[in-house]
């Protein structure tokens, strides 16, 4: 037995010893370029992440934007990479699991220089305290407030706070809701929800409105009690942080009691599909979208319309809608990061981080609205959103009316 | 004679765990404290189940409480969540107990209720555990959670800090080799107390209690305090595997601790064998590392179709072959995962098939064949 | 007062739908002893039937045909894994509806996308008014529907001989086997009993006011859990019972959100079922129309 045991432990240690030889650190080359490198860049090639969910809940958007985002890489690589190397998107799915989340971030943080996207509230929320450790770039996380508080992270547009405060500033001055009266906020528990209602909340203080607040879950589809709820409030307009089928139902359930009033949702609030259902006619009626990121159908904006083609030759037969110009333009902010890292000569993950934070100029072509300030974290790197109205002759549904940014919404600030 | 090469296994599989950390890439090591938290609370669970016969879907319930109270006592306050600031140790101490007492606050209702009633009923408790989670935001940080202080003694901080550089053998030794420490300490005091209550007074209690009720009360087993016991203890183990999923997160969050996180602690000790402690642990690394070795490596299968194609994507594919593997062990393995292992040590060794018969949690399948009624296995 | 009665009507239709997944609960439970993890995904496949298939074939053949598939796939469940276990036990028969459950939900996912699929339901999003009430006629028609259902059942379980005899296996097992009653063939019926009461309520679930089916109809399953529970393990009145008790709570409790929510916290109409289910347990360990002998260990 003790012989055993004492050679058990000689083999132990003869494996620690083996294993030390062969996990020795191997330095990273600077290359041939005055470029400093680190995790995820070699002297031909960068490696970008992409932790995203491919068998959860979101994975049909998802997959809109893992092609989409493919496409724009084979298209960088294409006109020449960046800083002479070419890039590489290493896409893992976490299926909206957080641990699963957690150990993919772990494997893949050795070998990427940057997160191109972490989708989903608790699995982000679970990866941007790590990857704020070490210092990576987290792009692609949603609008929700509590993200900003991290540096590493890059908000693409408008939080859901300032979405929202401009959907009341909105209503108040376009869509004819007199002060005094009441809103309805209907939002779902959560980051996003929460940071929806509280932007509401500032903005009806700062124009005079009552807010009559309706908390869901992603799992309650009928809102016919909160519809009765608002209708009884005699509320005269409603905004809507949530998803499509409690678009569809609270439009459909509200108009059949005879309220027809405005409803405007968050960004991920309206899908093309919701026309083929018995809500549509509310729908196009009620339903505007207030959204950080362009509309699909957008003429106007040269970035858009270069998503679309990308998309369209990468994906003839996908479903089109606002997961496109939004993959795009996520993409987007990330190369611009790293090509200002490669300029500054630092392409580490901090390096990356430094870059996109420095305060430079960044043009998205009309894809995010202009004048994007990421040098303050903590706050909303804008105040303007995009305002669309539901139609059936605009592609993917939503008809672009125009890009607003409301005085509560400016006068918003995270912690004040 | 056959205790001797069991305790043998025990000791090469326990040095095989400590020399892991020096060969295993930060994926590894991050899965293998998932298992081990995991494994943690399926071996509480197991007893509560497997050998007290009282089911339980709410265990996630009671690993949050542990999670959270870890988090609180531990944290420092800051401007938007308070916290004690508590030694770290004491905190780890605080988790078991307060989810201990917790489960001690419930076990009138566990007293009263069985077998499935006992089940639904506590799969209540997670609901109403993630509504006070996501309410209490002044302690819990709310929907977003809070983050978690590492756990430290004077000196030495189980972090990527303080020393800030270590290294054994020429491997640098990172927050997650140390944490890999403190987690085995940790299990195996667990497995090996778990293994001395079932065989011990206590759990036969327990087990005589599962088998009938009267039959025990009339041994003098008091019915209603082994039922209690049974569920304190398991709380307890409940609230250290919430503990170290906290530290091994590094944040705590209520969607960490859903309706899914319960359920997989049930499946965990039902593939791998109702009652077997060793047998939990099975179960623990199956259904924890399972999706996640999945996830990790689906998209390295040639023949599925790209994500976004409309075909069977790898992702898909992995998620589906978890749900089939699930069916395979219980279509196909007798006792589970532990059930066969013990079959087929028997067929090696050539003694006599171990595998024990798994105790019904409450009334059997119509039409199978009576069980046995062991009251000491 | 007309708004309170319109959230009660609200929560009374809606509870109806949910005490026919309660129900599918019940008779699977009574006829098989499995805990069905896999309700919620047959729900959603019969409703996913009926939304692919209708624009082909029409809405009735349609509705003929989810309702049939689900019945299908849950006596193949039955037939082609529950009966070969292992270990047949109700907690290895519960796992074994999980495992089933992530396979037909991850492949039911896969094929829905991120599309709202609509039914194509003839009442469309029509309303029936009651004087200053609203109701969509959905609800309207899901209560008829459920009411001759449940009597349905009601018939099935009393004056056919079948039926008894379902009732036979359940209250004893063996000795129904030994009185020359098929335990195989009434475990079948009850599977594909509980199969249908699922896809009329996916059908009601996922039409107007709902959108359409969306993979978190599924979901939906376990909010008929409380119901099912409360009213008693084995008893299919009781169910109804318990989907009227949660639809009424649940609505009531969203309709006065802003009235609780000081004490109560935001959001607790989804806590609330879980709640009444955990107090009606303490006054009645077997639920309010459940048989004691349900629980003899």
């Amino acid at each position: 037995m003790k012989h055993r045991v004492r050679a058990a432990t000689l083999a132990a240690a003869a494996l620690a010893l083996a294993a030390c030889s062969t996990t020795a650190p191997t330095a990273s080359g600077g290359g041939g370029d005055d470029v400093t490198t680190g995790n995820g860049v070699t002297d031909s090639g960068i490696t970008i992440g992409m932790i995203t969910d491919l068998s959860g809940p979101f994975a049909a958007g998802a997959a809109v934007q893992v092609t989409e985002t493919q496409a724009y890489w084979d298209q960088v690589n294409a006109d020449g990479g960046i800083c002479d190397r070419d890039v590489t998107v290493d896409v893992q799915d976490h299926g909206y699991d957080p641990q699963r989340a957690v150990t993919l971030y772990r494997s893949m943080a050795p070998d990427v220089v940057a997160l191109q996207q972490v989708l989903g509230g608790p699995t982000s929320a679970a990866v941007l305290p790590l990857a704020e450790q070490d210092g990576v770039y987290v792009g692609g996380v949603g609008w929700a407030g509590s993200a900003l508080a991290y540096e590493n992270n890059q908000l693409p547009g408008a939080s859901n706070a300032i979405q929202a405060a401009n959907a009341v500033d909105y209503m108040v001055d376009e869509l004819d809701v007199p002060e005094g009266s009441s809103i309805g906020v209907v939002y779902f528990t959560g980051d996003y929800g929460g940071d929806a209602l509280a932007g509401a909340e500032h903005a009806a203080e700062e124009r005079g409105l009552e807010v009559v607040a309706q908390e869901i879950t992603s799992q309650t589809t009928d809102l016919s009690a909160q519809a009765s709820a608002l209708a009884q409030a005699d509320v005269a307009g409603v905004v809507l942080a949530a998803a499509p089928t409690q678009l569809a139902s609270l439009a459909g359930v509200l108009s059949a009691q005879g309220a027809d009033v405005p409803i405007i949702g968050m960004n991920p609030t309206f899908n093309p599909s919701l026309l083929t259902t018995p809500a549509a006619d509310a729908l196009l009626a009620n339903a505007y979208s207030m959204t950080s990121v362009s509309p699909y159908d957008n003429a106007d904006s040269a970035g858009v319309q270069a998503a679309n083609e990308l998309y369209a030759s990468a994906a003839p037969d996908g479903a089109v809608g606002w997961e496109v110009p939004l993959a795009y333009v996520q993409a987007e902010l990330l190369k611009q990061a790293l090509e200002g890292a490669c300029e500054s000569g630092d392409l580490t993950p901090e390096g990356v981080v430094a870059a996109f934070r420095d305060g430079g100029e960044v043009d998205t072509e009309g894809v995010l609205p202009d004048g994007l300030d990421y040098s303050e974290v903590g706050q909303s790197p804008t105040t303007t959103v995009f305002v669309s109205k539901v139609s059936r002759d605009a592609e993917a549904g939503l008809e672009l009316l125009d890009q607003v940014s409301g005085p509560s919404a400016e006068s918003f600030s995270y912690g004040g | 004679m056959f205790e001797l090469p069991k305790k043998l296994v025990g000791l090469v599989l326990l040095l095989v765990a400590l020399a892991l950390p020096f060969v295993l890439t930060d994926f590894w090591l991050q899965t293998g404290l998932f298992v081990m938290a995991t494994a943690v609370g399926a071996v509480g669970l197991t007893l509560l189940v497997g050998v007290a016969g009282q089911l339980s879907l709410g265990h996630a319930a009671f690993a949050a409480i542990g999670a959270y109270v870890y988090a609180f006592t531990t944290g420092e306050s800051t401007t938007t969540v308070e916290g004690l600031g508590l030694p770290p140790l004491l905190g780890l101490v605080l988790a078991a107990l307060v989810a201990a007492g917790v489960g001690a606050a419930f076990s009138p209702v566990a007293g009263r209720l069985r077998g499935i009633y006992l089940g639904l009923a506590t799969l209540g408790l997670v609901f109403v555990v993630r509504h006070l989670l996501v309410n209490l935001d002044d302690w819990t940080g709310g929907f977003v959670g809070r983050s978690v202080e590492p756990f430290a003694v004077p000196g030495f901080s189980f972090s990527n800090r303080d020393p800030d550089y270590l290294a054994i053998a020429g491997v640098e030794f990172e927050g997650l080799h140390r944490l890999w420490y403190l987690f085995v300490l940790v299990a195996v005091l667990a497995i090996w107390l778990a293994s001395n209550i079932r065989s011990g007074r206590t759990g036969r209690a327990w087990a005589n209690v599962r088998d009938s009720e009267t039959a025990a009360a009339a041994m003098g087993v008091g019915v209603a305090g082994a039922k209690r016991s049974a569920f304190v203890v398991s709380s307890a183990y409940a609230g250290m595997a919430g503990a170290m999923l906290a530290l091994a997160y590094g944040r705590v969050a209520p969607d960490v601790f859903s309706l899914t996180a319960s359920v997989d602690y049930l499946v965990m000790i039902v593939l791998g064998g109702l009652g077997s402690v060793a047998g939990a642990v099975v179960g623990a690394v199956f259904v924890t590392s399972l999706p996640l070795v999945l996830a990790q490596y689906s998209s390295a299968l040639p023949f599925l179709a790209a994500p976004g194609s409309g075909g069977l994507d790898p992702s898909t594919a992995s998620r589906i072959v978890y749900g089939l593997a699930i069916i395979a062990v219980l279509v196909f393995l007798r006792g589970g995962l532990a059930g066969a292992a013990g079959r087929l040590r028997g067929r090696l060794t050539g003694s006599r098939a171990g595998a024990a018969p798994t105790p019904a949690v409450d009334r059997p399948v119509a039409g199978d064949p009576p069980r046995s009624k062991e009251t000491t296995r | 007062m007309s708004y309170f009665l319109e959230q009660v009507l609200n929560g009374l239709s809606y509870g109806l739908v949910l005490s026919l997944i309660a129900a599918g609960f019940a008779i699977v439970f009574t006829s098989t002893g499995v805990l069905n993890f896999a309700h919620g995904s047959i729900v959603l496949l019969g409703a996913y039937l009926v939304a692919v298939l209708h624009d082909t074939i029409g809405f009735w053949p349609a509705v003929l045909v989810g309702l049939l598939g689900a019945a299908v796939v849950g006596v193949l469940i039955n037939m082609l894994l529950v009966r070969h276990l292992a270990d047949p036990n109700p907690g290895t028969a519960a796992i074994l509806m999980l495992g089933v459950d992530i396979v037909l939900l991850t492949e039911l996912t896969r094929r829905i996308g991120n599309q709202v699929l609509t039914l194509g339901a003839p009442w469309g999003a029509s309303v029936v008014r009651l004087g200053d009430v609203t109701l969509p006629t959905g609800r309207v028609l899901a209560a008829g529907v459920t009411v001759v259902a449940f009597a349905g059942l009601w018939y099935l379980f009393s004056r056919t001989d079948l039926g008894v005899g379902m009732r036979a296996a359940a209250a004893d097992g063996p000795t129904a086997s030994l009185m020359g009653i098929r335990l195989s063939r009434t475990a079948a019926t009850g599977w594909a009993l509980a199969g249908i009461l699922a896809a009329v309520a996916g059908i009601f679930l996922t039409s107007f006011p709902a959108p359409g089916v969306a993979p978190t109809v599924a979901l939906s399953a376990f909010a008929a859990i409380p119901a099912w529970v409360l009213g008693g393990f084995d008893s299919v009145p009781g169910a109804v019972v318990g989907g009227l008790l949660i639809g009424l709570t649940s609505a009531l409790v969203t309709g006065y959100e802003a009235e609780l929510e000081p004490f109560l916290g935001a959001g607790f109409g989804e806590v609330a079922p879980y709640v009444v289910m955990i107090v009606v347990l303490l006054v009645r360990p077997s639920g309010l129309m459940g048989s004691k002998e349900a629980v003899r260990v």
